[in-house]
């Protein structure tokens, strides 16, 4: 009787096997690591951002406010107005292939990959889309033509690099996954960081005083993929079928802060057992 | 004492699975903005149509229901980079074969549904879920 059972705790343990080995799959994101080695350092002595760089698991994402008190954020009337526009009448924007933007790229759950040089560091994107950011010298325009990244300045102090954004587009714009709203009064500076070998750390400031009262922080720290890692092609509109079947706003958000179903109905059960 | 024993099992492994670590990522667009949670439902059909494409990749399957009626269902999954990191290759659906698909109905009610679990005509369950959707963990899969 005893085998019975536990042939039955067997069972149970394989069940649930393969649930914790896809879980350990690193598609998109890594567990974290302690890193024993120090940032690597270009020829000119700045900080290597170069690299494959993932999310960690468990981090928050796709929230732009998930470093403040109750992840609210500290809105406008106006900038009210525009989350609910967001959430009642717009479709998100990146599933219509517009792009992300910042700083909503930087709180995205995907890998993105850093290829630097003397005077410019290039982000580039899941979605086949790029950011080249001038570290030349060079300051704002007076008149920037608004775009999604904005017209990004970047410069060193010290190990830091910082990206000063400003010349932002205010329409088929959400500044995270959830819809949150950003206008064209939009300034971010980015202070981006490599704390060690394997990871990538920013700590965003965000301004726009139509939408938001105050400036806030969005901090986020990436760890290095592994060195066969890269970004594959990506055609946004090559068979976007989904598009005509997509609500407005992003659906219900969880507790935590991530888009989703709170309690959805499971599926069926497998009809046979996963083969290894 | 053996209902002690199963009790104890039982505990074990929900320990397990609730010692997992979620992973929230983000997706081409929310699970929720597109599938009803509350509408899983199985589909068993042959493949009429394979589409390995971005930013999603599309199977169509023939159903045939109760009265014989048969109806043309679209199947949406993760685009080609997603589905070959857990080891699902395009070679594996030919046209004609007999799938099993359990997903969530489209909100919009009309004939598709989200490939969340797939069984393929050699018995592999996979996961069809685009990566970081938000959408359900589907234990038995590679569910991302």
């Amino acid at each position: 009787m005893k085998i019975a059972y536990l042939t039955t705790a067997l069972a149970i343990l394989m069940l649930c096997a393969p649930h914790a080995s896809a879980q350990g799959v690193d598609e998109l994101a890594r567990a974290d690591v302690k890193s024993s080695k120090p940032a690597p350092r270009t020829a000119e002595g700045h900080t290597d951002f170069n690299g494959y760089w993932k999310s960690i698991r468990g981090t928050i994402t796709g929230n732009i406010g998930k470093d403040l008190p109750g992840m609210k954020l500290p809105l406008t009337p106006a900038g009210e107005a525009a989350l609910q526009h967001n959430l009642t009448a717009t479709i998100d924007p990146e599933s219509l292939c517009i792009i992300g933007g910042t700083p909503r790229h930087n709180a995205s759950g995907l890998p993105f990959e850093i290829v630097q040089s003397q005077k410019k560091v290039v982000f580039l994107y899941f979605y086949s889309y790029y950011r080249a950011i001038p570290v030349d010298g060079r300051k704002h325009t007076e008149d920037p033509d608004p775009s999604f990244f904005g017209e990004e300045i970047g410069r060193w102090e010290g190990d830091t690099l910082v990206v000063d954004s400003t010349g932002f587009k205010d329409e088929k714009v959400w500044i995270d996954e959830n819809a949150n709203p950003h206008s064209d009064a939009l300034h971010v500076v980015e202070r981006w960081t490599r704390p060690d070998f394997e990871h990538i750390h920013v700590d965003t400031l965000i301004e726009d005083s139509k939408f938001y009262t105050k400036p806030f922080h969005y901090a986020r720290t990436w760890i290095l993929g592994q060195p066969d890692e890269t970004l594959a092609e990506y055609s946004c509109s090559e068979n976007n079928v989904d598009q005509s079947h997509l609500g407005f706003g992003p659906g219900g958000i969880r507790p935590d802060g991530t888009r989703g179903y709170i309690d959805p109905k499971p599926l069926p059960p497998p009809v046979t057992p996963a083969k290894k | 004492m053996h209902a002690r024993f199963a009790a104890f099992t039982v505990l074990i492994a929900g320990g397990l699975l609730a010692s997992v670590p979620v992973v929230r990522l983000q997706a081409h667009h929310s699970f929720a903005a597109e599938f009803d949670g509350n509408r899983p439902m199985r589909l068993v059909g042959t493949i009429t149509k394979v589409e390995w494409t971005n930013p999603h990749s599309y199977f169509y399957i023939d159903v045939k229901d109760d009265q014989g009626k048969v109806t043309n269902w679209a199947c949406e999954g993760g685009g080609p980079g997603a589905l070959s990191r857990r080891g699902w290759k395009r070679g594996d659906l030919k046209l004609g074969d007999t799938l099993i698909v359990d997903g969530y109905l489209a909100r919009d009610g009309s004939h598709l549904i989200d490939a969340r679990r797939v069984t393929l005509p050699d018995g592999r369950i996979v996961s069809g879920a685009s990566a970081g959707d938000g959408g359900p963990q589907v234990p038995g899969t590679t569910n991302p």
